[in-house]
């Protein structure tokens, strides 16, 4: 009956991947459950037997960045893309390979498919982009499939050497226009999505962003998945932390059971 | 081996508990709210392994809850102000009941915002066989009394509890309320008036601050603080509940571990709740159990029933 228990991880390597952005990977042992992309996991940054005297205390809900083969075979190596914005993400900055955490997962409901899958655009800002990169290596083995990122400055575009090793076609918007587009990476979904055919649009992102990126794909009439994220306590549906807004007398839904992927139209946006 | 002893009856007799009439194969049962209705947590643990669990607390109509931000993490706790969603009583009798294995022992919890509701709710809920029992979660506004908690006035407490019991057959727990002055009194009142059992405590009301905001942290403004940080504060109350009253006492307040659990059974606690801790690692209620049960072999705990209020003496009492 319990087949996704909480599972004890090992530290392989805690790197940076520039701009502030770091990669924490791990290994995990024996079976688990295949994850598809955009689901995420809980992650202790200690071992299951500490997680009481933890300070802060509640797990943290964390995209699967990237999976991989073990050397062993047996088991998988995930990654988790984070940047440090507290206490939770310092102490996983602060993990020395070799240190044991606690991970539940894989959890909640992943992006779904292209539709007649003719093409795909998968726009991503700041640690958003973290949720997308498991996507977008499989879309772009079976389509075209155009990925639209953004952040502050070029450094801080989050895994954009990875994005760039898979077949796809790339482009990048800056702020500060050190890279690519100045301006939002919203701005470029537009003229994107007129020049090519595309069956879904996928976004992770600040929240201001994907709104823009749900009302662009609105008008055009085209499915779009947004990837929400939300602090939680239990990532399992149990203490309802995470809930939010599905519109005006629609009640709530919640973001690990329920998301962290949802078809944009499902939300209620003038109250996110 | 160590392990496989667990599932074996045998081995495991020493767990076995009688709590308010019930006859539980061990003391660890998780905490309303925070196991949603057990349907949630199979994957996760085994339910007919753990005393049982209280599902989440129902009102006789279902309830959407509170608008974000729900939740928030304070040092070794956590606040909440989910405020009761819930599916509703008949949503959960039809609808959830089916679904939960049939070993697994299941606890209702009822919450209302008047003395009606609950009785119409504990009606329903006590004739059904699967409800082996009913927790009634005293840490509500009433509505009459201009919103005071039904757990923090004696009087109110007792009208409940009295009315309650009047409409239902079989276990009545009372889930009692930390915010008042004398928990020992309350205890006395749902002793009075026919409670089986009570379950102490319930979250501690609380409020933080977001300095940038200069706003509560929560939407709702004031939450109810659990996890570790209440611990101590939980194991006063079942000693003083325990010295107060007899009726059997289920201890409740950041247990995280089998040790945790030990310390409220020898303050008194003849079960005990696993709340806060099932969101740090939903695997918790059944680690516990193979905790107590390696504490019990390893100290040659007949039965962890012996074990109940044998807290000793302070040191300067002792002659």
């Amino acid at each position: 009956m319990t087949s996704r228990p909480s599972r004890t991880c090992t530290v392989l390597s805690n790197e940076s991947m520039g701009g502030g952005n770091f990669c924490l990977r791990l290994e995990i042992s024996g079976e688990w459950a295949r994850s598809s992309p955009g689901q995420f996991v809980m992650l202790s940054p200690v071992a299951p037997s500490q997680f009481c005297f933890s300070d802060p205390l509640l797990p943290r809900p964390m995209a699967i960045y990237r999976t991989d083969a073990t050397s062993s075979g047996s088991g998988i190596v995930i990654d988790v893309a984070y940047k440090v914005v507290g206490r939770g993400t310092a102490l996983m900055r602060a993990a020395l390979p070799g240190s044991l955490m606690t991970v539940v997962g894989p959890l909640g409901q992943g992006f779904t498919k292209p539709g007649d899958g003719i093409g795909a655009v998968l726009i991503g800002g700041g640690t958003g982009i973290a949720s997308l990169y498991e996507h977008a290596r499989i879309l772009s083995e079976h389509c075209r499939t155009v990925v639209l990122l953004g952040a502050n400055t070029a450094e801080m575009i989050l895994g954009r050497v990875d994005f760039e090793g898979l077949s796809l076609e790339l482009h990048v918007a800056t702020e500060d226009g050190s890279l690519g587009s100045h301006g939002l990476v919203t701005d470029l979904l537009p003229s994107t999505l007129e020049e090519m055919p595309c069956s879904h649009v996928y976004a992770c992102g600040p929240t201001s962003m994907m709104r823009e990126v749900a009302a662009i794909a609105a008008r055009r009439r085209i499915p779009c998945d947004v990837s929400i994220e939300n602090n939680m306590a239990c990532g399992i549906g149990v203490c309802l932390g995470c809930a939010i807004p599905l519109g005006e007398g629609k009640g709530f839904a919640l973001v690990c059971k329920d998301g962290p992927v949802f078809d944009c139209r499902t939300l209620g946006w003038e109250d996110c | 081996m160590g392990r496989l002893l667990m599932s074996g009856t045998v081995d495991a007799e020493c767990l076995m508990v009688d709590f308010a009439g019930l006859r539980l194969r061990n003391p660890v049962l998780a905490a309303s709210g925070t196991f949603g209705y057990g349907l949630e947590m199979q994957s996760y643990v085994d339910l007919e392994k753990i005393g049982g669990f209280v599902a989440k607390s129902l009102t006789l109509e279902p309830r959407y809850g509170n608008s974000p931000p729900r939740i928030a993490e304070v040092s070794s706790g956590m606040l909440n102000s989910i405020s009761l969603e819930n599916v509703g009583v008949e949503a959960f009798i039809r609808q959830k009941l089916p679904e939960v294995p049939q070993e697994a022992l299941v606890i209702a919890s009822v919450f209302g915002t008047e003395i009606a509701h609950y009785v119409e709710a504990c009606e329903r809920l006590s004739s059904e066989d699967r409800v082996a029992a009913i927790e009634i979660n005293a840490s509500c506004p009433h509505v009459k009394s201009g919103g005071i908690e039904f757990g923090q006035n004696a009087q109110i407490l007792g009208k409940l509890v009295g009315q309650v019991r009047s409409s239902t057959v079989g276990t009545l727990l009372v889930k009692l309320s930390p915010n008042v002055t004398d928990i020992a009194e309350m205890a006395r009142v749902c002793e009075a008036e026919g409670a089986d059992g009570i379950s102490v405590i319930n979250a501690l009301q609380a409020l933080d601050v977001d300095l940038k905001e200069r706003r509560s942290v929560l939407w709702n403004g004031l939450g109810g603080l659990s996890g570790p940080a209440i611990l101590p504060v939980a194991l006063r109350m079942v000693w003083q509940c325990f010295q107060a009253v007899s009726i059997p006492i289920c201890g409740i307040g950041g247990i995280s571990s089998a040790e945790d659990a030990l310390k409220f059974i020898l303050c008194g606690a003849q079960a005990i709740q696993v709340g806060t801790a099932n969101y740090l690692n939903p695997c918790s209620t059944e680690a516990i159990v193979g905790g107590l049960l390696d504490y019990c072999q390893e100290n040659r705990v007949g039965s962890i029933q012996d074990l109940v209020g044998c807290l000793q003496p302070p040191r300067w009492k002792v002659s």
